[in-house]
């Protein structure tokens, strides 16, 4: 027995090692697209680590804790150009590869048909990116009218709901 | 019971797109909603799509009976499946079972079919397979049912049926019809000879050219046909050596059960009386009988042979076999007990013929070890009592499969139509 099947979870097919693989370096490459401006090392370790672990685990917290570093980072900077794009294509193609890979154990072999249903639902997701990213570079939010804050905060609202129904447990 | 929770994708999902929006429109980072927005779209489809009913889930095998090597399908049944996109199953490793998908787990988008998982038992006995845990996901993988345990069914796995056939007779047959030749003369078709026409004879018996050549009636005369007796004796009470199922090695256990599965097969088929002798912690006792129905009966019987370390040899064999009866003792002869029991039962008149199920054992390599040490030494003990078995009269042949019987049935044969002088 090598070192890499007693390291490895067993039955762990090539399919969902190379998506694995995938999963721990999509965050990393979101952040390294920054180069070469150098993340703070603090930052650069914790994503590096939450990738690892969400590879090892799809369904691990650490990898939304991976995207929002990221995300945060790329943020707090202000960068607008076109890599916010690759970014966030990056941050879905990581979250969507976790999804599919958290369908079953690794043991589970990766199946075509819904690797292909996600890639449609992956492209689909991405309509509005570039609505936002027109809309964030063209328009002056101080010439927008004020209702329109008021049904972004609403929509704001109904969201916060949602989230804290789904993320309270519910009792069986 | 389990209910529609959450999958960590839409939490992450939703957390993500809240944080986005939030960050931009409160915290005035842009970037954020740029970020955010793919993954509004998941989040709010993933919400959207929670099934309304809980689902009720089973499984089913579609056999609860097979022999070594077979194979069946357990299907997942769910009761409703609106709302629900994707199922997976994940069955537990079960000893000598082999799953297909090979480690068990398996799942597939319900458009295409509830998964299937295929079992093949690899070694007789009582099997229990099926225990798994199975999860449902609904579309956009926004809720989760499960994963819930499903319970296991049991499966009697009978012996594999060894390719097994034999040419001699058995020696003494002692019923009504059958397909052995008996010692009397009767209206079968196996020839004994010819002799002259006497008042009685069938004229169809009148052998015309002999008659013509010697100017006399002549008539062939043949063998009745009978069946016979048969008894099993399982030695079942210790199992030495490693199974490896139907694709490894064999263990005395496996050698002798599938032997004795192979003999009782041969003989049914052949028109005779079957007799099971299962001498274990848990002894158990299968009349003669023959037929199909009967043949079932042994399979089952040998299928639930276990091994104790408690279990001792009786000191001796009741089969209530008749004289006519032939009795093979399929044993490896560890214990002299059973050796003893087996000897008495040759004096009884039986004609009694030990299966050696021993079978090919590894030496080890380092032949100062203990285990080897221990081996030689049970050896040794073992070769002995098959000796003085032997020097009883009493034939031992190793189990090798088709034709392992054929030499000495018909040496027991011959000695059974010598003239026998009996002290009164």
């Amino acid at each position: 027995m090598s070192v890499l099947d007693r390291v490895l979870p067993p039955g762990l097919t090539s399919g969902g090692l190379v998506l694995r693989v995938v999963l721990a370096l999509l965050p990393c490459a979101a952040l390294a697209l920054a180069l070469p401006e150098v993340p703070h090392l603090v930052v650069t370790t914790m994503v590096v680590a939450c990738s690892v672990r969400w590879a090892v685990t799809p369904d691990h917290p650490a990898g939304a804790a991976a995207l929002m570093l990221v995300a945060a980072w790329w943020a707090v900077h202000d960068v607008v150009d076109w890599r916010v794009l690759v970014v966030a294509v990056l941050l879905l193609a990581a979250h969507l590869v976790a999804t599919l890979l958290a369908h079953g154990p690794a043991a589970l072999p990766v199946d075509p048909r819904l690797a292909g249903l996600w890639l449609r639902r992956a492209l689909l997701a991405l309509v509005p990116m570039p609505v936002a990213w027109l809309a964030v570079r063209g328009l002056d939010a101080e010439l927008a009218p004020s209702w329109l804050w008021i049904v972004v905060a609403l929509v704001l609202g109904v969201l916060l709901v949602l989230t804290s129904r789904i993320l309270v447990p519910e009792a069986e | 019971m389990s209910t529609w929770r959450p999958t960590p994708s839409l939490v992450r999902a939703s957390l993500l797109a809240l944080g986005g929006l939030a960050g931009g429109v409160v915290g005035g980072l842009d970037v954020l909603v740029v970020l955010a927005a793919p993954f509004v779209i998941l989040a709010g489809m993933g919400l959207a799509g929670r099934p309304r009913h809980l689902p009720t889930v089973s499984t089913r095998i579609d056999h609860h009976r097979l022999h070594e090597g077979q194979g069946t399908t357990s299907r997942l049944v769910v009761d409703d499946l609106a709302g629900v996109e994707h199922a997976t199953r994940v069955a537990g490793p079960a000893p000598h079972v082999a799953t297909r998908p090979t480690y068990g787990a398996a799942g597939s988008l319900v458009d295409a079919g509830l998964p299937l998982i295929e079992f093949s038992p690899r070694r007789w006995g009582r099997r229990a397979i099926g225990a798994e845990r199975v999860g449902l996901t609904s579309a956009w993988a926004g809720w989760q049912w499960g994963p819930v345990d499903m319970p296991e069914h049991g499966l009697s796995v009978l012996p594999q049926t060894a390719p097994y056939d034999s040419r001699a007779e058995v020696p003494q047959p002692d019923g009504l019809v059958g397909r052995h030749r008996s010692r009397r003369i009767g209206s079968g078709t196996e020839f004994e000879g010819i002799r002259h026409f006497a008042s009685g004879d069938r004229l169809r018996r009148i052998t015309w050219p002999v008659s013509l050549r010697t100017g006399e009636l002549h008539v062939v005369t043949t063998r009745a046909e009978q069946d016979a007796g048969v008894w099993l004796v399982v030695d079942g009470l210790r199992d030495i050596g490693r199974s490896g199922g139907i694709d490894g090695a064999a263990s005395t256990l496996d050698l002798t059960v599938r032997a004795a599965a192979a003999l009782a097969e041969h003989h049914v088929r052949t028109g005779d009386r079957v007799g099971l002798l299962v001498v274990a912690a848990d002894p158990s006792r299968v009349p003669l009988g023959s037929g199909p129905r009967h043949l079932q009966r042994i399979h089952a019987v040998l299928a639930r042979i276990r091994t104790e370390g408690r279990s001792v040899a009786p000191e001796r064999l009741d089969l209530g076999a008749g004289a006519g009866s032939v009795v093979h003792v399929l044993s490896p002869m560890l214990f002299t007990p059973l050796v003893t029991a087996t000897a008495s039962l040759q004096r009884s008149g039986a004609s009694v013929v030990v299966i050696d199920t021993w079978g090919e054992r590894d030496p080890g390599t380092d032949r100062l070890a203990w285990a080897s040490l221990a081996a030689r030494m049970q050896k040794i003990e073992r070769d002995d009592r098959l000796d003085r078995l032997a020097a009883l009269g009493c034939p031992v042949v190793p189990w090798r499969g088709p034709g392992t019987l054929d030499t000495v049935l018909q040496q027991l044969a011959r000695r059974a139509r010598v003239p026998k002088v009996r002290a009164r």
